[in-house]
């Protein structure tokens, strides 16, 4: 059993959660060009390195951030969305 | 005594044929008591100003004969059993209140409220739920909001067994998860037909 920790409820069966992708930057399609809007919209990205994603605890409904190596797949850490908040 | 049907018990529905087990494993149907819930920005604001005391997420406080469940910041869940006054009349409050109040989670419609109890209770809640829910680890004013029996649900220790709390709709289900499960864990008697 893989196991996820939640920041609000602690460890748990990675089959409570739900991903919902990596935090993204959220440009301002006014003040983007054509063709940096359409990559925003329609690409993916694909490297290697860490990512900040999304995720939700399904029986709490709690959205929370959760980074994440793309090659190892191991969880570095998980925190409450407040944190990111207050780092920007 | 009949053994006591699903609730709601509708003809020809999902729950039609279903009953809750009884012996060394029991569920008793609490779905028709009083409870009380707010979600929402200004529903702990509202609260806390009505005098109602509000712990820490994930645990249980207790106001004037009612169970506050903290389920999120603003996501507070309020239960009675025998306390049907106070909770009627905070809900009152709230229906005639016109300041930030947060919104009706609607739990009294939405979710199912069974007992889990009996001599091997404990012993059917380790085959339902994953979490370790052993007394020296998960005590009388805690709650996990988790799966059980496969469905996702928030629990937490009566004085009988456990309490639990999940979507309506899955009440029949959830009979037979509990009724298969204590089949599976104790020799002595699990009866659905009303005989024990």
């Amino acid at each position: 059993m893989k196991i996820l920790t939640c920041p609000m409820n602690g460890p748990r069966n990675i089959d409570e959660f739900q991903s919902f992708g990596p935090v993204r930057a959220e440009p301002d399609p006014d003040m983007t060009a054509d063709a940096d809007w359409s990559r925003h919209l329609f690409r993916a990205e694909n490297r290697r390195g860490m990512v900040v994603e999304w995720w939700r605890h399904v029986p709490s409904n709690y959205f929370f951030l959760a980074e994440r190596d793309l090659v190892t797949n191991e969880i570095i850490r998980t925190f409450d969305a407040s944190e990111r908040r207050a780092q920007s | 005594m009949p053994a006591s049907p699903v609730f709601p018990f509708m003809p020809g529905g999902a729950a039609d044929g279903a009953s809750l087990p009884s012996g060394a494993v029991m569920l008793t149907d609490l779905t028709g008591s009083l409870r009380f819930g707010l979600k929402g920005g200004g529903s702990a604001g509202w609260l806390a100003s009505r005098g109602v005391p509000l712990p820490a997420v994930n645990r249980i406080e207790s106001w004037r004969g009612a169970r506050v469940l903290r389920l999120g910041n603003d996501d507070i869940l309020l239960l009675a059993e025998d306390a049907d006054n106070a909770l009627a009349e905070l809900a009152g409050n709230w229906h005639g209140a016109i300041e930030p109040k947060g919104y009706s989670s609607w739990r009294e419609e939405g979710w199912a409220w069974l007992r889990l109890s009996g001599p091997r209770a404990p012993s059917a809640m380790e085959r339902l739920c994953a979490l370790d829910l052993r007394a020296d680890r998960f005590g009388t004013e805690d709650i996990a909001q988790t799966r059980v029996g496969h469905i996702e649900a928030v629990t937490f220790r009566s004085q009988a067994g456990f309490d639990v709390l999940f979507d309506i709709t899955a009440s029949a289900y959830f009979a037979r998860m509990v009724t298969a499960a204590a089949r599976h864990c104790t020799d002595l008697p699990i009866d659905t037909e009303g005989r024990t």
